[in-house]
């Protein structure tokens, strides 16, 4: 009987699945712990097995790619259990930044135009997350994401529109008076929007019943709620990220990236640069409000001062550190803005400025603002876009 | 005497006038560095004010303020220069995002360095002409002997610009590095000194702005002081195209007094929306700017 790898890999995975049930059940405290830690087990043997298997990849890209998705997420979901409370917190905001980098990197690395307002377009989920949720107290987490999501596409098509026509640093700057007017767009809707004190979620996200039954009597409930709303922003940035690699690589994202190439030669083989412009456009401004939904879930509240033009930069900066225009750019982006107050506290502490001082208060700005200057001169495509060129070109050396 | 002159519409129409030639002049400045080197500098606002803390500093060196304002000037054309030198150099034939996040990371470094060096606390600049309004029968006329001052100043710039380009030997190899690098180069003329030249007027005039913009508003000098006005300059820059300084200086003006009559009319929320709307509305009607004529594009 001929075996071939893919069957083996089955049966091997088969076995590590049956293997690690038994595992569980037989060291997990209770039957809860045991299912959830047998689930975390399965996934993760499954996903492994999906990505590793030869010759899937080209066959089957969106299976491998759920996969590799799947496992991240198990793995990071399970990992969030055992974290402390701040590190949780941290993870819920780099995972609500990187969905919003993720948006800006499309639109970057597909169609070539930049925003510079991103940062409103984020300001416009978090808002629309709040109204909404104000309004309908008792309606689940998912619908306000939606509908966050709609508002967000929406205000993107209003401004995208003018967008089909516009080349070179016009649409940069039209995003701009619009990042630059987003706090006069939010106090003429006062009523709606809270005016400078913004709004409060009628109520926090809490875990539901059967989570609390993992915890130690004794865990407190702040290690519980951020818990669980870093899983909720894994989640749906394990989603978001999903969905992205696959439009990315559909018809759609090679139709742009040759927009951002050589337009003329786009518009030659009959792809639409008006659509291909706006679409990109609107996938971003859809990403940056979920972003911002997911912020405001998370702050359990949403204030006008946070979605200011400075927000808009800090994104751009994040995903130029990154890398424009690539998937992992954006992870990394979001990593670095979970951390960066920390470190930037860190860099203070240990040159011994005086934290109230002027420099102590503006090294953000300059550091970040460095970075975006020095990155772009040296190396343009970030972080994630240099290292693939480094490990291309090693590769590419190397005789096999 | 005539009511008219003191009327609210007289008053709205000479106020938005005296800011239409401040977001004039903005736009005036960076179209002269977009039509030398293609590039929306996003940290025109910022440079110059960078030149006026160095300048206008001197103050409290009890230099008088007229030395005061010249040193800004210089101090202005100088990081003009090293900026088009040391930074934009290797920008050119770069892919069109890239000067622009460069430029939008310049803003954000200068904006922290002048907060860290000068502190966010507004400087009050001393004023050399009173910015009370004058009286016409014992009613505010709309206009100080500052605003005069600031629209002449502007006014004697634009000329000052004018002219260099269309009545001086500079002025010519200035538009013909802009139009043609390649046969300007081959005739002699210096390119890459041209286009720093372009950036070093810009500044210039950008810090001869903020220097107006500064002294005039109850703001201060404070390093974010040009953040709006640079908002307003781009949208008329935008709206009178970026390839025309005529057409920058009229969106200018006209953008000053209609903002000027909805501050008035409406709400002071208002004025940043419109702004947003006619930017939006004039690029959709004509996406390069209501007084650029139309191009063909090399492909």
């Amino acid at each position: 009987m001929v075996v071939n790898s893919s069957q083996r890999r089955m049966s091997i995975t088969a076995m590590a699945v049956v293997l690690s049930a038994i595992a569980s059940f037989s060291f997990g405290s209770s039957t809860r712990v045991a299912v959830a830690l047998s689930a975390f087990l399965t996934l993760l043997a499954t996903g492994a097995a999906i990505f590793t298997t030869p010759g899937l990849r080209s066959s089957h890209p969106v299976v491998v790619r759920a996969a590799l998705t799947i496992t991240t997420v198990d793995v990071v979901l399970f990992a969030t259990y055992f974290f402390p409370a701040n590190t949780n917190t941290n993870l819920a905001t780099g995972a609500a930044m990187s969905i919003v980098l993720l948006g800006l990197s499309f639109l970057t690395g597909a169609s070539g135009q930049i925003s510079l307002g991103n940062g409103a377009f984020m300001g416009v989920g978090a808002f629309a997350m709040a109204i909404w949720a104000n309004h309908h107290a008792t309606s689940p987490i998912v619908v306000g994401l939606l509908v966050a999501i709609v508002s967000g596409a929406l205000v993107g098509l209003l401004l995208g529109l003018p967008a089909t026509r516009l080349r070179g640093p016009y649409l940069a700057g039209m995003t701009l008076a619009f990042a630059v007017a987003f706090a006069a767009i939010l106090s003429s809707f006062n009523s709606w929007t809270g005016g400078d004190s913004g709004l409060q979620l009628p109520t926090a996200a809490t875990p539901p019943h059967w989570l609390l039954g993992f915890f130690d009597s004794g865990t407190s409930l702040l290690t519980t709620n951020s818990m669980w709303l870093a899983d909720i922003a894994i989640v749906v940035t394990g989603v978001a990220f999903f969905f992205m690699a696959n439009l990315f690589a559909s018809r759609t994202g090679r139709a742009m990236r040759l927009i951002r190439d050589n337009d003329v030669a786009a518009e030659l083989v009959g792809v639409s640069l008006p659509r291909g412009r706006v679409v990109a456009f609107v996938v971003s401004s859809a990403y940056a409000a979920l972003g911002g939904a997911l912020s405001t879930l998370i702050d359990n509240a949403v204030s006008p001062s946070t979605y200011s033009f400075a927000l808009s930069i800090t994104i751009l900066s994040l995903i130029v550190i990154g890398g424009i225009g690539t998937i992992p750019g954006a992870l990394i982006g979001g990593i670095v803005y979970a951390y960066s107050n920390s470190v930037i506290t860190w860099i203070t502490n240990q040159t011994g400025l005086n934290p109230q001082g002027n420099l102590a208060s503006q090294l953000n700005g300059i550091i970040f603002g460095g970075l975006l200057i020095v990155t772009m001169l040296f190396a343009p495509l970030g972080i994630s876009g240099t290292a693939r060129h480094l490990w291309r070109t090693r590769r590419r050396r190397t005789p096999r | 005497m005539d009511p008219f002159l003191t009327s609210r519409i007289m008053t709205d129409l000479l106020g938005g006038l005296t800011n239409g030639v401040v977001y004039g002049l903005v736009a005036l400045s960076l179209v002269l560095v977009w039509r030398s080197t293609g590039i929306l500098n996003f940290a025109q606002g910022a440079m110059p004010m960078v030149a006026t803390y160095l300048g206008m500093g001197l103050l409290s060196y009890n230099l008088s303020y007229w030395p005061c304002v010249a040193v800004a000037i210089v101090a202005g054309f100088t990081i003009g220069g090293i900026t088009e030198r040391v930074l934009v150099r290797g920008l050119y034939g770069k892919p069109e995002i890239n000067p622009i996040v460069v430029m939008v990371g310049f803003l954000i470094v200068l904006e922290a360095v002048a907060a860290a060096v000068w502190s966010t606390k507004p400087r009050g600049l001393p004023s050399p002409f009173s910015a009370i309004d004058w009286q016409i029968g014992g009613k505010p006329f709309g206009l100080s002997d500052f605003s005069v001052f600031e629209i002449l100043t502007a006014i004697g710039v634009m000329a000052v610009i004018a002219a260099l380009f269309r009545f001086t030997k500079l002025g010519l190899q200035l538009r013909a590095s802009a139009i043609a690098p390649e046969v300007s180069r081959l005739l002699g003329v210096r390119v890459g000194r041209m286009l720093t030249l372009g950036w070093m007027l810009s500044t210039a005039v950008g810090t001869i702005t903020t220097i107006l913009v500064a002294s005039n508003y109850f703001t201060g000098l404070t390093p974010q002081v040009m953040d709006g006005v640079f908002a307003f300059g781009f949208i008329a820059a935008a709206v009178g195209g970026l390839d025309s300084p005529v057409g920058s200086i009229v969106a200018g003006v006209s953008i000053g007094i209609i903002l000027q009559f909805v501050g008035d009319y409406l709400n002071s929320n208002d004025i940043i929306l419109t702004a947003l709307l006619i930017l939006v509305v004039s690029l959709m009607v004509r996406p390069n700017g209501l007084f650029t004529r139309s191009s063909a594009r090399r492909v």
